[in-house]
């Protein structure tokens, strides 16, 4: 697998406070990345730093193929004004901008795409719905559709389950599964362990001034977990404990 | 009626009024729904005063010219939005107390000179406008004005919606997010020029902001918002201007932002988003319509 983006010796933070230092990856084509860390341990600002919107402390960030036009984003929905009045079809088309520039109208092979985005995201049903009638799940499953409008090669997506019930994410679980089989790299911010472990590559746990990179067998243990303020002993050891029996029960 | 309207129109100053107040209204439209889209009502408010001391400098100087105006009014407007933005980013204040702070200053300021320059100065039209004695070459601002602000509408449509919706999203999209920002404030600030002479500061962000707040409580789509607050502007000045020609003690300026007003009423009342919603029965038969209200979804799928 090649790399998309490649991250060495990397420190993030702010003036008065580093997050932490250090960290070097590999985020390669083909692959899902899942970020974990208690609060405040520097995952959206590592996803604003692969979006460009703040400088590391120190380190080097390289884009093998060349800075890529489009990354797939899917922001935390605290900033996101749901009683503008915009329809969910007009939402999912934001992702397809750039292609048609300031003025430009959509032509009628983008209004496909947009349909079929919306198909795959299965708000397809509820194109011509406004913003505001909508519930956080069907919200998000719209946010996804514009992701998928974006075509990019890597997705950032934030917190992508907050606020959705078990059937949304299990289907938007299936998209990023599809992302990933298309060869994109989907970098995603999570608090659940068990969708990281059945659909995620490779972790990066960040906590006490450390990330720890690599596969998720390796970086998801329950000692690691503990040590990086993630669980408490107690959690840990309730959650693995349920997860053998479950594999042993299968 | 008829012979009313027939001999309303015999006049030259009203058709300058009712041409002028049409062409205002179809300039201030998009800037007032962006207004209230963004959040930023209260903040168009602070603006009208901050260009006040720009303004009065300009008359003090050069005379009530549309050239003072223009200049003095864009300078005060650009440096108030520099500074607010600056105190926003660059210190703990956030942007809605640094514009306040910014414009409390700048309208004492403002007075203060006006006071200073002696009893020459006419403050009522300042404070409320002159729509019945617009001169040609106010004529020609709101016109040049308007043409600007479409023609940069047709252009920052889409980034300004995205902006508005989803600033974070557009963050990521773009390399310099404020600079929608900045044109946009730059745009309020010409068309609070504009509006200046016509209807004054304090009346001139009424036609900016009821017709907007109205438009909310019918419009579910943007095109509908931006279409809505344009007739509402439009009817307000045609029935303001109309009524104050009715009762010649009536001051026009008022009259047109008092029927905002009204229209801002009755929407509230009426409209499918506001009251006027939650009185209609829920329809069972309505969940495959496309325009469900807040009202009609409360009964069935409540947003989170």
């Amino acid at each position: 697998m090649s790399a998309v983006l490649e991250i060495r010796n990397l420190a993030l933070g702010y003036p008065e406070l580093t997050l932490f230092r250090g960290l070097s990856l590999d985020v390669e084509r083909g692959s899902t990345l899942a970020i974990l860390g208690a609060n405040g341990s520097g995952k959206s600002t590592f996803v604003k730093m692969l979006l460009g919107l703040m400088a590391p402390l120190s380190g080097k960030l390289s884009w093998p193929d060349g800075p890529l036009k489009e990354i797939g984003y899917l922001a935390q929905m605290t900033e996101f004004d749901r009683r503008f009045p915009l329809r969910v079809r007009d939402l999912v088309a934001m992702g397809a901008w750039k292609g048609f520039g300031l003025g430009g109208r959509l032509d009628r092979e983008t209004s496909a795409k947009v349909s079929s985005a919306m198909d795959a995201a299965g708000v397809l049903d509820i194109a011509d719905r406004s913003l505001h009638t909508l519930s956080g799940g069907q919200l998000q499953r719209a946010l996804f559709a514009r992701v998928i409008m974006q075509d990019a090669p890597l997705i950032l997506l934030d917190e992508p389950f907050a606020a959705v019930d078990q059937t949304t994410e299990a289907h938007l679980l299936s998209l990023i599964d599809r992302w990933r089989d298309e060869g994109r790299a989907v970098v995603l911010v999570v608090h659940d362990l068990s969708s990281v472990l059945d659909h995620c590559d490779n972790a990066l746990l960040l906590g006490n001034g450390e990330a720890c990179h690599g596969s998720v067998d390796i970086i998801l243990t329950p000692e690691r977990l503990v040590a990086q303020n993630y669980l408490s002993k107690s959690q840990a050891s309730w959650m693995f404990r349920a997860s053998r029996e479950e594999a042993t029960h299968v | 009626m008829f012979e009313l309207f027939a001999e309303m129109w015999r006049f030259a100053f009203m058709q300058r009024a009712f041409v002028a107040t049409t062409v205002l209204s179809a300039s201030v439209a998009p800037i007032g729904a962006f207004l209230v889209l963004r959040r930023l009502s209260l903040a168009g408010e602070a603006m009208a005063h901050a260009i006040t001391p720009g303004v009065v400098i300009g008359f003090v100087v050069a005379g009530l010219s549309v050239t003072s105006l223009l200049v003095g009014g864009l300078v005060a407007g650009v440096v108030a939005a520099a500074l607010t933005a600056l105190l926003a980013r660059k210190t703990i204040l956030r942007s809605d107390a640094s514009l306040a702070s910014i414009y409390l200053i700048a309208l004492a300021a403002g007075i203060f000179i006006l006071s200073a320059a002696g009893s020459a100065v006419p403050l009522k039209s300042f404070l409320f406008g002159s729509v019945l004695g617009i001169d040609d070459a106010s004529m020609m601002l709101v016109g040049g004005v308007a043409t600007v602000t479409l023609v940069s509408f047709a252009v920052l449509l889409r980034p300004l919606i995205i902006s508005t919706c989803d600033p974070t999203f557009f963050e990521a999209q773009t390399k310099r997010p404020w600079l929608i920002e900045q044109a946009f404030m730059l745009l309020l600030v010409l068309n609070l020029i504009a509006a200046f002479k016509t209807l004054g500061t304090l009346m001139a962000v009424g036609l900016m902001i009821l017709p907007a707040t109205s438009a909310r409580y019918w419009a579910s789509t943007i095109t509908g918002q931006l279409g809505l607050t344009f007739f509402f502007a439009l009817a307000s000045c045609w029935v303001g201007l109309t009524l104050s020609y009715l009762f010649p003690e009536t001051p026009s300026g008022p009259a047109i932002v008092l029927t905002a007003g009204g229209f801002f009423l009755i929407s509230v009342l009426l409209g499918p988003l506001g009251f006027g919603g939650r009185w209609r029965k829920p329809s069972h038969q309505s969940s495959g319509q496309t325009s469900t209200t807040l009202a009609q979804t409360s009964n069935k799928e409540r947003p989170q």
